[in-house]
């Protein structure tokens, strides 16, 4: 959509919205459809989540905005909300009977615009073209700002400061409307939008700078690694800027922890700082096997869960086990053992830690399996190795940290004690977001059982009764009808007579073809 | 003419207020009521022919549901009872969907023998207020017929 394209649509907006109304309840669809009609939106309707898909990934230009009921035998609603802001960006609205909050909430932290309770009101579908406005606004502000950006500021360093202190300020916002669920997200209170690094876009990023090394990595380079479109190195200037610092954070926090577990198993072992070089040594021979021993193993699944944030996670760990290998990934895993790639899998459904590609993990663990082997063959101190000297600054740094580290006698604790949930949230502003939404994803492969009867019964409605989707539906289905008769069906029958003939009359076009006599004087 | 006219459109709007009065109908059904125009003039009568097919539908789950002689799956009677309180609070069947709240209730209970009471309690009432809205369609008819036009009920 382009910008001439917006104005033009805003002089008849909010006339002409066009939404996609979905619900598999006919009765509330069809009163859907005419009250958004009522409203002078244009409405397509269907009852199945699946069909809504279909047409929304056919063009996703063709709606403007979503409404969507929870309860669907075919799909989840909050699953549909969350592929639609995932694909295609658009606001989704839940629809539900279910008054109780926690639903609400849910709907809420998969990124609703908004939450209907049935039955819906006029009143409440009038506003909701402000969802839209809000969005597209949003993203014009956003393009607007990308094109101002790459206009201004020569090298990357003067465009990242000038433009840090705002985005700071911009991504504190930003960060707390997305864990309030979107609820008051307003681009007027932020001071500038900025491009929104999405998951698939952040990963990217990682890859380059993983691919770059952290220390030696350029927005240019990395700008062109990634190869995005409507990037500009100003954004990702920026980003990089709040990366470093963040792992700088980071590290520095988790060098307390880190200490706490690994360098008192190891501290013990070495009798000084020199022995930090056999200290180093020590910790390469594991890594072969991506096996830690004593109290760093407990540190595992903190930096693995770390690494799906961004990989920022290993420094802590490192810190004690100073550089084992080196490129841009290599310095955050640097002394961490590297665990098979099955590892990280398992600890992708790891529910605190989501979204880490095993893309990202191959890139990252195979230059460090041959960088351990580099680092199996020092035999002395092994910073210096000039074969490895991009990352000599940082290995430097990391020994600095454990030099520290090692003059204090830090009590082992456990590392998970303190979470470092928080930073990790802010610096990537939509992790907190994804966390949110990318569990249920993967997540609701279990849930799905759960809900397996309910959905399931309701497919049973529409679908072949022959399907026998349970052990206890088996009987049920081999029965049907039948077995009806001997039970409340019968109770009901025999009860009413009179009113079941006249449901029957009753069936197809209500208030026609009747007969005067089927009147009752009740009043 | 004029005064069988007026005669039947006093008989509908007394009939109205008493389907109120008596708690057969809510405010969503005067929201339904008021989304009726010369654009869609069957629109009150299109909605509950839904409703009602949707009731026929759930409440023959249900049935059958509950009827199991092994274990009965609460969870898919309450996936049932939930779509239909969503349905009747739309269209304003304000007894079928207070029966459906306390149905809920019973099946989270998992309380068999309060279902089936419950079940037969919205049976009744749903084909209740399906005879009675055929009435008062019939009424409707009847004044259009006449040659007079189907009043406004103002409910207070």
């Amino acid at each position: 959509m382009t910008v001439e394209q917006d104005f033009e649509a805003v002089d008849q907006f909010p006339v002409g919205m066009r939404v996609l109304a979905v619900d598999d309840d006919q009765t509330c669809l069809r009163i859907l459809e005419t009250l958004l009609h009522r409203c002078q939106y244009h409405v397509t309707t269907t009852d199945s989540a699946q069909t809504a898909l279909e047409l929304l990934r056919e063009n996703k230009n063709k709606f403007d905005l979503v409404i969507s009921d929870v309860d669907m035998p075919d799909m989840d609603g909050f699953k549909l909300l969350e592929l639609v802001g995932l694909e295609m960006d658009l606001p989704v609205i839940m629809l539900s009977a279910h008054s109780d909050p926690k639903y609400v909430m849910k709907g809420v932290k998969h990124g609703a615009c908004d939450y209907l309770l049935k039955p819906v009101r006029i009143e409440e579908l009038k506003n909701i073209w402000q969802h839209v406005v809000r969005k597209s606004k949003f993203k014009k502000m956003k393009s607007i700002v990308i094109h101002d950006e790459s206009s201004q500021g020569n090298s990357d360093q003067n465009g990242v400061k000038a433009n840090r202190k705002r985005k700071d300020q911009f991504e504190e916002v930003e960060e707390e409307d997305e864990e309030r669920g979107n609820e008051n997200d307003d681009p007027t209170a932020q001071k500038k939008p900025r491009v929104l690094w999405t998951r698939e876009l952040h990963n990217k990023f990682l890859a380059a700078v993983d691919h770059l090394g952290v220390e030696k990595a350029q927005p240019k380079k990395i700008l062109d690694l990634m190869n995005v479109d409507k990037l500009t190195r100003e954004n990702v200037a920026s980003h990089l800027q709040k990366f470093r610092s963040a792992l700088k954070k980071i590290t520095n926090e988790a060098n307390q922890q880190a200490s706490m577990a690994a360098i008192d198993s190891h501290f013990m072992q070495m009798s000084s700082l020199k022995g930090l070089g056999g200290f180093h040594h020590q910790r390469q021979i594991p890594l072969g096997s991506g096996q830690f021993h004593g109290g760093a193993a407990t540190m595992r699944h903190y930096p693995l869960g770390r690494l799906n944030s961004f990989g920022g996670v290993f420094p802590h760990v490192s810190s004690s086990l100073p550089r084992n290998h080196n490129d841009g990934g290599g310095y955050i895993l640097q002394g961490m053992p590297i665990p098979p790639l099955d590892d990280l899998h398992i600890n992708n459904n790891n529910k605190a830690f989501p979204g880490f590609s095993s893309q990202q993990s191959s890139l990252m663990v195979a230059p460090n399996n041959q960088l351990v082997l580099q680092g199996h063959q020092q035999s002395s101190y092994p910073s210096l190795n000039p074969g490895l000297s991009p990352h000599f600054e940082i290995n430097k740094r990391l020994e600095d940290w454990s030099n520290a580290l090692l003059s204090t006698n830090i009590p082992q604790s456990d590392v998970h004690s303190k979470p470092d949930a928080l930073e990790w949230n802010h610096f990537c502003n939509s992790d907190a977001a994804q966390a949110g939404f990318i569990d249920p994803l993967q997540m609701k492969q279990q849930p799905a059982n759960n809900l397996g009867p309910m959905t399931d019964a309701q497919r049973l409605r529409s679908s072949n009764p022959n399907e026998g989707l349970f052990v206890g539906q088996q009987k049920l289905e081999n029965d049907t009808m039948p077995s009806n008769a001997g039970s409340l069906d019968d109770i009901v029958n025999s009860m009413m007579p009179k009113e079941q003939s006249q449901a029957e009359f009753f069936e197809g076009d209500l208030g026609f073809g009747w007969h005067n006599s089927s009147l009752r004087t009740c009043i | 003419m004029d005064a069988h006219v007026a005669q039947l459109q006093m008989q509908y709007r007394n009939y109205i207020l008493s389907l109120y009065q008596q708690g057969f109908l809510d405010d969503q059904f005067t929201e339904l009521k008021s989304l009726q125009d010369d654009g869609s003039p069957d629109f009150v009568a299109e909605v509950l022919s839904l409703f009602f097919d949707d009731c026929v539908k759930l409440v023959g789950n249900m049935a059958r549901a509950l009827d199991q002689t092994g274990t009965v799956d609460f969870c898919q009677v309450g996936a049932n009872v939930h779509q239909l309180k969503g349905s009747s609070s739309s269209v304003g069947a304000k007894r079928v969907k207070g029966l459906c709240i306390n149905f809920k209730e019973l099946c989270e209970a998992k309380n068999y023998e309060g279902c089936v009471r419950c079940l037969q309690q919205v049976d009744i009432e749903y084909k209740t207020l399906k005879a009675k809205l055929q009435d008062m369609f019939n009424l409707e008819k009847q004044i259009v017929q006449a040659g007079g036009i189907v009043p406004q009920v103002d409910i207070n």
